[in-house]
């Protein structure tokens, strides 16, 4: 379909505000690494591959924009903290912890590598064309974080503690990614976010731990109760708020500016 | 890029227990711009081994311009000439192996117009019967 049902308009979005706002806020949060990655090479790359969230972010907004009559940029910048449906493990700080910040990558890319394959297949044909550009890119982002870690991982004892570490700790926030939209049962049955089999929770941590595996890793993943409400229903961290008072303190000083 | 950097945590004096130069060997980059057209050496990355200076080359050199394909080829396995010692351009004169002395242009310009003629003739032709 090329135009887009009325009801199922405000799932759609909501949809794609979750997969907009995970991928701005932790494109976000990965370049605050510019000039601080470990190592040149990891500089240069990290870098390149925060900016490509942020750009993937600006597309998803554009195609929500158009079905809201608003615009990427108010998108972005002029939504109230609770109208955000980013998911709580891209909010937090990584403290400067590489171990940290390479792991929530991991967790991140492959949810959204299976996300974006999803919407490449969708029936509304504008987004299926969008996400399969999109989820070729992603899946360089997958290639370089499973590389990150493998390397990690087997380096010496200090780098596999720091990364077992960094998995604990990630682990039961990473499985908020997976908590549903709202209306998203419509969204599946109507194809517009064609299901996967296996289901999105298993083929997640499945592909993970085939990584974590082959990185000398463990990785123990719960599946998210159904009950749990967070980030896809506007409930955030602390650290969300002051973080979208920073992200968007330029933009409010004159909202109708054109950059 | 956030207010956080500004409370930087900074590893302790003396901290830093591995060699800045690490274990990564370089290794350099070669770029295709089109499908068909050499690769063209493009720079260098450091990397502990051929798929990380892969992933490396992907973002330094790939990002810059439409890049359709990278090679990366470890400095090592790489010979060279010596700057000093091998001699590669001939210093004395072998002008008669290159292409000069040819008047190319004239005889193709005299093909061109002679292909012009024809086919003014053809169109003459044409509106005399």
């Amino acid at each position: 379909m090329d135009k887009l049902p009325n009801e199922l308009k405000q799932p759609l979005v909501e949809l794609l505000l979750s997969v907009a706002d995970d991928k701005f806020i932790l494109g976000h949060r990965n370049a605050d690494w510019t000039g601080l990655a470990p190592i040149l090479e990891e500089d240069i790359a990290f870098s390149s591959l925060s900016q490509d969230e942020i750009s993937h972010a600006i597309a998803i907004y554009q195609i929500a924009a158009g079905l809201v009559g608003s615009t990427a940029d108010k998108l972005a910048y002029a939504r109230k903290p609770d109208e955000y449906l980013c998911a709580e493990l891209v909010e937090l700080s990584d403290e400067f912890n590489w171990a940290i910040a390479v792991c929530r990558n991991f967790f991140c890319d492959h949810h959204d590598y299976l996300r974006l394959g999803r919407l490449a297949h969708s029936s509304y044909v504008p987004l299926a064309q969008l996400a399969g550009r999109l989820v070729a890119e992603e899946q360089i982002h997958v290639q370089h974080v499973d590389m990150l870690l493998k390397r990690l991982g087997h380096g010496d004892t200090e780098s596999r503690e720091r990364m077992q570490s960094a998995l604990d700790r990630l682990a039961p926030l990473a499985t908020g990614l997976l908590e549903p939209t709202q209306g998203i049962e419509l969204l599946e049955a109507k194809g517009v976010y064609p299901r996967i089999e296996p289901a999105m929770f298993e083929r997640w941590t499945e592909d993970l731990r085939h990584v974590a595996e082959a990185s000398e890793l463990k990785l123990q993943l719960q599946a998210p109760r159904a009950e749990a409400i967070g980030g896809r229903r506007g409930r955030h961290s602390d650290a969300f708020a002051s973080l979208l008072d920073e992200l968007t303190e330029v933009y409010r000083l004159e909202p109708e500016a054109a950059w | 890029m956030s207010r956080l950097r500004d409370h930087l945590p900074l590893p302790a004096e003396g901290a830093l227990i591995s060699p800045p130069e690490g274990d990564a060997t370089p290794f350099e980059v070669f770029i295709q711009l089109l499908r068909g057209k050499p690769h063209v050496h493009a720079g260098t990355v450091d990397a502990v081994d051929s798929e990380m200076a892969l992933q490396f080359a992907r973002e330094h050199y790939g990002q810059d311009q439409a890049c359709v394909h990278i090679w990366v080829v470890p400095r090592s396995a790489m010979l060279g000439t010596d700057y000093e010692h091998d001699v590669i351009w001939r210093s004395t004169d072998r002008s008669y192996k290159l292409a000069r002395g040819y008047q190319v242009h004239n005889r193709w310009r005299q093909f061109r117009s002679k292909e012009d003629v024809k086919e003014y003739e053809k169109e003459d032709l044409k509106e005399h019967y």
